[in-house]
């Protein structure tokens, strides 16, 4: 009865205290490094203190812990069996947690999920989706596939590709767009913006214009500057060319003939005004 | 009317507006059923030059307002000059070689922000930049700063040049302590520990010496806390946005991005 009582006791206090101990660190470490920090600390502190308050409660029952760990490698060879799944994400989990890959709030894209890193966990890690999606990620997945961590650098380049007709001035397409970089908030002067000859396209002159933004502007950069760059060519007259296709009848420089047949029964050839 | 002096204005009440031009910001500000309104826009131009006639006082229609409730009712704000949020890299329009061993004093002239403050206490409503200024990477893009980008002449003198209110004259002292011409292209100056002092009707920095070892090396950078010699009975009129450190070692000439890197698609 004593020993039950003691027991409680323990458990009613320090289970508590270890919750409180546990956010503690977690808004501690948060503050003063990053969330990522915060999370990890947050777990640190809760396991440790769980296998202490085992470790107390199994002492307290007079239960010894040689017999157990010897009983442990047999059990363990089952529990390995059974559970290989969880072993691997748990294995995996500690590589991420040492590898760091990405950290709590990066967005990362796994296969085609893209999110913001929620938490990562002894199992698994979960991510909020851009439409407020919940997504949980085997540990073991992250390991495996190729992971894109979109927020690791603080900047990065959009890369647009930008068609105009044949007919246009390309030295005068590129001072165009680079004074629409210029006058975009978003975009850095430096790096500085380039634009890349890109291709002779089947309707048009393929160009790539780079631009450079901090990695949390990246976004409303790739929604300004693209508008910005349409607005900007229709008021200079510059052609974004739709696909089209030429006809020839065999040379490019000789016209089609074209014969209408009337309904009348009055046949009438027309041909173009070349020939 | 321009800001020709900085410090406390009393405001208009009701539906009168009170309005100041620097550069090119156009503010507006009204005292209001016991709130300060604060509104403002930006002057485009695409010639580089600023529009100084034909300026409208009235708010424009569709000016968008913000709109503060003080602590302590009052129809008065104080309207101060501070240095810029971030460093700026400084671009010479020409580029100015500093042989070894060399050291050179120049003068650059930075547009300055408002900052609008209300109360006993400086209580900040806003800052807002006189020039809008575009901004800069200075570094790698695996780490380095968010910068302003400014491109100034680099003046080894500051007489016979125009005097502009919204603009705050830095004098800083480059020396090169290395073995090879340091080529001052641009640099990354860090206005963030700086002073801004009034003197003879205009604003001035506190000097900064920036002492060049090498690219790979950290430069020496220092502020003096005063003017340079021979300006004497300057009134500070702001401190500095983060504390003064008697010297920093930072990155401030270094080269920054590699062009394959760059180009690459």
């Amino acid at each position: 009865m004593q020993l039950s009582f003691k027991i409680i006791l323990i458990l009613v206090i320090s289970i508590p205290v270890l919750l409180l101990l546990r956010r503690w660190a977690r808004n501690f470490f948060t503050k003063k490094y990053a969330p990522h920090y915060g999370m990890l600390a947050g777990k640190l502190v809760f396991y440790t203190g769980l296998t202490i308050l085992v470790l107390t409660i199994m002492g307290q029952l007079g239960l010894s812990l040689a017999p157990l760990l010897g009983a442990a490698g047999i059990v363990g060879i089952a529990l390995g069996f059974a559970s290989q799944t969880s072993v691997s994400n748990i294995i995996s989990g500690l590589f991420l947690i040492a590898e760091q890959p990405f950290k709590v709030d990066d967005i990362i894209t796994v296969n085609n999920t893209t999110g913001v890193v929620i938490s990562i966990d002894v199992l698994s890690a979960k991510l909020r989706t851009f439409d407020n999606q919940f997504v949980r990620i085997p540990n073991e997945t992250l390991i495996k596939t190729e992971v894109r961590n979109l927020t690791r650098f603080p900047i990065r380049r959009f890369n647009a590709k930008v068609s105009v007709a044949y007919k246009e001035d390309i030295s005068r397409v590129k001072e165009i767009l680079m004074d629409v970089a210029d006058k975009n908030e978003h975009a850095l002067s430096e790096p500085t913006p380039i634009i890349l000859f890109d291709a002779f396209g089947t309707s048009s002159i393929d160009l790539l214009f780079l631009v450079w933004a901090p990695v949390d502007e990246f976004l409303k950069l790739r929604n300004t500057i693209q508008e910005e760059i349409k607005a900007r060519f229709d008021k200079e007259g510059i052609e974004i060319p739709f696909p089209h296709v030429s006809l020839y009848s065999g040379a490019a420089t000789k016209a089609i003939p074209i014969e209408i047949a009337d309904t009348k029964g009055e046949n009438t050839d027309l041909k173009t005004s070349r020939e | 009317m321009n800001i020709e002096k900085w410090g406390s204005f009393s405001l208009s009440s009701g539906e009168e507006t009170d309005f100041y031009i620097l550069g090119d910001l156009r503010l507006w500000l009204k005292h209001k059923d016991e709130e300060i309104w604060i509104g403002h826009r930006y002057e485009e131009h695409g010639d580089g030059e600023r529009n100084t006639g034909n300026i409208s006082e009235t708010p424009p229609k569709d000016l968008e307002w913000a709109r503060w409730a003080p602590k302590e009712p009052t129809d008065s704000v104080k309207l101060m000059p501070v240095f810029p949020d971030l460093p700026l890299v400084i671009n010479s329009e020409f580029p100015l070689r500093v042989n070894p061993g060399g050291s050179i004093q120049i003068f650059t002239r930075i547009p300055v922000w408002v900052r609008i403050s209300i109360g006993k206490k400086d209580t900040v409503l806003t800052e807002l930049p006189t020039v809008k200024l575009s901004r800069t990477w200075f570094g790698t893009p695996i780490e380095g700063e968010l910068c302003y980008w400014a491109i100034t002449k680099a003046r080894r003198s500051l007489s016979n040049v125009e005097r502009k209110p919204y603009l705050v004259s830095c004098p800083i002292q480059i020396t090169n302590k290395t073995e090879v011409d340091l080529d001052f292209e641009k640099f990354c100056f860090r206005v963030e520990r700086l002073k801004v002092f009034l003197y003879a009707e205009e604003l001035w920095s506190d000097e900064t010496r920036i002492v060049y070892h090498g690219e790979e090396q950290h430069s020496d950078i220092s502020m003096s806390g005063r003017l340079p010699k021979g300006m004497e009975n300057a009134r500070l009129i702001s401190p500095p946005r983060k504390p003064v450190q008697r010297s920093l070692a930072t990155r401030t000439f270094k080269k920054i991005f590699d062009e394959s890197f760059l180009f690459g698609k």
